[in-house]
């Protein structure tokens, strides 16, 4: 590929950006590492690839360069679906550079020696300081709204709910973890009654903020024979006597339906 | 001097970024549950486009400045979607497609099984591409999911300005063109959801741009064209059933059209016929469930046709929820219904003038695709009258995606007889950016319910902290305790099992989950059902609007949505079998039928 500065360029790129995308732990290093890799270089080289030597103006390689990117996403997928180790970040991170240095060594040997020294950057048009002032607010705005989208705002009339659920702590069933979950607007308190067959049952005095949980553990005693029925209740603080959630369950569960 | 600074890329970049702004601050104050606030919404959609479209509809701006002014108008249009979810999809459609991402990255093997709609697994080339950004980022599919759709979407409008140019001759015809597109009922919101329509649409559209540019390239470079168009042809035809089943009846005419025409140029049939041959064969290869799933649909939409124009079934009043089931929701208001009449209106007229000169213009008119695209335009309002049979409003409204393609184009050459040379030119630009501005928001309108333009609350915060609606809840708490289990459940709570929630629940009708879970009384062959298909989890929700996709799964909010109930049998019904209850949140009951005693 000497000579051709921009697919070297696409080349190294491609798999800088792989190397970077499948080994760096940061999100945000990841993502500026794969969008050009999955949404520029493969286009740009198969655009290449294809036109060789001939014309074809800056703003239309660019847009061809994105949409056979994603043509080239849609087709990898099902090529990667073929092989056993399928979808993987190892698998996209070696196919997409392979694409990449595939097409561009074909554009190397499509373009004509004398297309290397007629090819010209394309001129970028300086804006005056004034434009580029009024364009970074303009991006502040729009980052701004896109901000404000993001965050979850208080909600006074939206209904608020606390939540009380049961499960067996593990395949053993000997124990069962019982969770209660405020989805109230306010500091919530309650009482948490657990009983376990006709004998045994455990209080709980359970006070929650907004959006927080709170689980028990309960062990369930053995049973020679039968089920043990397990049911848990939950009471607000200011109604004691009103049931406000219960669920309940039969110890060992069933595999079959009712 | 003021006017041209007022005109200036930078100043419309700024109006735009303050519309999306506005937009995203109604969208914000609904979510906080204040008073209405639409019309801040509407203000701040037409701040944004209506500056470029006046822009577009002067001679001065250069082909570079349409053309990044197009992309600023997909962009900032783009931004008002994004800022009408909060950190979730929450369209319908979005929560099927998540589901099958999520899938190919835990699995590492595209066709897993998608309860809610089975075909959308074999069309897997948005979640496809989708997967290659969440594994290399570790993104969510959310994350992943709005860089793949905006590139689509940027794509899209560069490709559709680029072949309008191309096939008018026009800059500022092509721009006028893709402002006009706009304006389509599925633009705002549908056509960039995280669906796969939202990728193979844009697709589609590269493909034509690419089939025109080699129709005008000298011969030597016609084979370079040909690389999208035959790589366009073969990702459509595994993104979306009927993108590819239009492209290959665009190819298909073109090619009739090429022979009958007799056109001097290469006639399109290998293209024609690949296309045909892929969309087939990967019906009939790996996506045979999609003829139980497409066709039912238009043998419905057929028969309401036929029975609505008969007089045997009434016809559907427009503008109303078409669920007979679902929680009643706020009308459209008047002004709004009358708005998006007006922009039928406005269209019908740019579309009769530019048919007009159209007519007048044989070179064009000589032109295979241009007649197509005619049609198209007469398609459109062909498509508008299903909206008045009952099963048949969504099979035309989704069509008239498709049609408007044709209509813009020829609304290019409405808008450049009404900008002619000429005494009031700039009165006339003003009137045709106001027009194109009832257009715009009268397809948003007719696009998507009124009483859902703006979000609703998923989650809150509440003395600091966060709280979710139950939906989500539930959803999140089925994801950290039950590893992928299969649930039946209403609809809408379905939906957020599937993503964020990471289960197999099935809703709906197919399997018939709606009846066991809306029916205040178990009938004997419910439980059979649901031990049929392996579901021993259900979920049992009060709420009456649990079976509606856009609206089911946000809080209640008091005195305006989400508080009507279905009767306590619905819960009761489950309890007195008996089964454990294993949640009890406020109208929500999870049972397991595998729990008793």
């Amino acid at each position: 590929m000497r000579g051709h500065r921009d697919l070297k360029l696409a080349c190294v790129a491609a798999v800088l950006c792989a190397l970077v995308a499948a080994l760096v732990p940061w999100e945000i290093v990841r993502l500026v590492a794969a969008l050009p890799l999955t949404l520029f270089l493969p286009g740009y080289a198969i655009v290449a690839a294809a036109f060789g030597s001939r014309e074809l103006a800056p703003p239309k390689r660019l847009v061809l360069s994105v949409a056979t990117s994603l043509m080239a996403l849609v087709l990898g997928a099902f090529v990667l679906n073929i092989f056993p180790f399928g979808l993987r970040t190892a698998s996209w991170a070696v196919l997409l550079p392979l694409v990449v240095i595939g097409a561009a060594r074909g554009a190397a040997l499509r373009r004509k020696p004398a297309a290397r020294q007629a090819r010209r950057r394309p001129a970028i048009p300086r804006p005056a300081p004034a434009s580029l002032a009024i364009a970074a607010v303009a991006i502040l705005i729009a980052g701004a709204a896109l901000v404000l989208a993001q965050k979850p705002l208080p909600a006074k009339n939206a209904v608020g709910f606390s939540a009380l659920w049961m499960l067996p702590t593990d395949s053993r069933e000997d124990a069962v973890a019982v969770g209660v979950i405020s989805n109230e607007h306010d500091y919530t308190s309650y009482r948490l009654e657990v009983s376990l067959g006709k004998s045994q049952s455990k209080t709980y005095r359970v006070h929650l903020y907004p959006g927080e949980e709170q689980v028990y553990e309960v062990d369930v005693p053995p049973r020679a024979s039968g089920r043990t029925h397990v049911v848990a209740t939950l009471y607000r603080k200011g109604r004691p006597e009103h049931v406000y959630r219960r669920v309940n369950s039969w110890l060992p569960r069933q595999t079959t339906f009712p | 001097m003021v006017q041209a600074r007022l005109e200036s890329l930078p100043v419309i970049a700024l109006l735009a970024a303050v519309g999306l702004f506005l937009c995203s601050l109604a969208n914000a104050m609904a979510r906080a549950t204040l008073a209405p606030t639409e019309l801040i919404y509407w203000v701040g959609l037409l701040i944004i486009a209506l500056p470029i479209f006046f822009r577009l509809s002067s001679t001065k701006p250069s082909y570079r400045e349409r053309l990044v002014l197009v992309l600023l108008l997909g962009l900032a249009l783009y931004g008002v979607k994004l800022v009408h979810d909060s950190i979730f999809f929450t369209f319908s459609d979005e929560f099927v497609h998540a589901f099958n991402a999520h899938n190919i990255e835990k699995y590492h093997h595209l066709y897993h099984f998608n309860p809610a709609i089975p075909t959308t697994p074999y069309y897997p080339g948005l979640e496809g591409a989708t997967s290659a950004l969440m594994m290399l980022t570790g993104m969510s599919s959310y994350g992943a999911g709005i860089f793949v759709v905006g590139a689509a979407r940027l794509t899209f409008m560069t490709s559709l300005f680029f072949l309008f140019a191309r096939l008018s001759g026009s800059a500022r015809g092509a721009g006028l063109g893709v402002a006009i597109y706009a304006g389509t009922s599925n633009f705002l919101f549908w056509g960039v959801q995280f669906s796969y329509e939202s990728l193979s649409l844009p697709l589609l559209v590269v493909v034509l741009m690419s089939f025109v540019e080699r129709e005008e390239a000298p011969p030597a470079s016609r084979s370079a064209w040909a690389v999208p168009i035959v790589l366009g042809i073969l990702a459509i035809a595994i993104t979306h059933h009927l993108s590819s089943y239009a492209l290959a009846v665009i190819f298909v005419a073109l090619a009739i059209l090429y022979r009958v025409m007799k056109v001097e140029r290469p006639n399109p049939w290998p293209f024609a016929l690949l296309a045909v041959g892929v969309a087939l064969g990967w019906l009939l290869i790996a996506a045979r469930s999609t003829t139980g799933y497409l066709f039912p649909v238009l043998e419905e939409a057929i028969k309401a046709i036929v029975k609505t124009a008969s007089g045997e079934s009434a016809p559907r009043t427009l503008f109303h929820q078409a669920s007979t089931t679902a929680e009643t929701v706020a009308s459209t208001p008047l002004a709004a219904r009358a708005m998006a009449l007006l922009a039928v209106v406005v269209l019908a007229g740019i579309v009769f003038v530019g048919l007009r000169q159209l007519w007048r213009r044989r070179d064009v008119r000589r032109e295979p695709l241009v007649i197509l695209f005619c049609l198209g335009a007469l398609a459109f309002f062909a498509a508008l009258t299903l909206r008045f049979a009952p099963a048949a409003w969504e099979t035309g409204n989704r069509a008239g995606g498709y049609f408007f393609l044709g209509l813009a184009f020829v609304g290019i050459y409405g808008a450049a007889e009404f900008l002619r040379r000429g005494p009031n030119l700039l009165r006339r630009r003003v009137l045709l950016t106001g027009a194109l501005g009832i257009v715009l928001v009268g397809g948003a309108i007719s696009g998507w319910p009124w009483d859902i333009q703006l979000a609703r609350p998923l989650q809150a915060t509440a003395d600091g902290h966060e709280i979710d609606s139950e939906s989500l809840a539930v959803a999140e708490w089925a994801g950290e305790r039950l590893d992928g289990s299969r649930f039946a459940a209403p609809e809408a709570t379905a939906r957020t099992l599937l993503t964020p929630g990471g289960q197999v629940a099935f809703g709906g009708q197919g399997p018939d989950i709606e009846d066991i879970v809306d029916e205040p009384e178990l009938r004997s062959w419910q439980l059979p059902l649901l031990e049929k298909h392996h579901l021993p989890y259900v979920v049992a929700n009060r709420r009456l609007n649990s079976e509606d996709t856009l609206r089911g799964m946000y809080f209640t909010v008091k005195d305006q949505y989400g508080s009507a109930l279905r009767e306590p049998g619905v819960v009761h019904k489950f309890a007195r079998i008996p089964v454990g209850r294993i949640w009890q949140g406020g109208h929500i009951s999870v049972f397991n039928l595998r729990d008793r005693p």
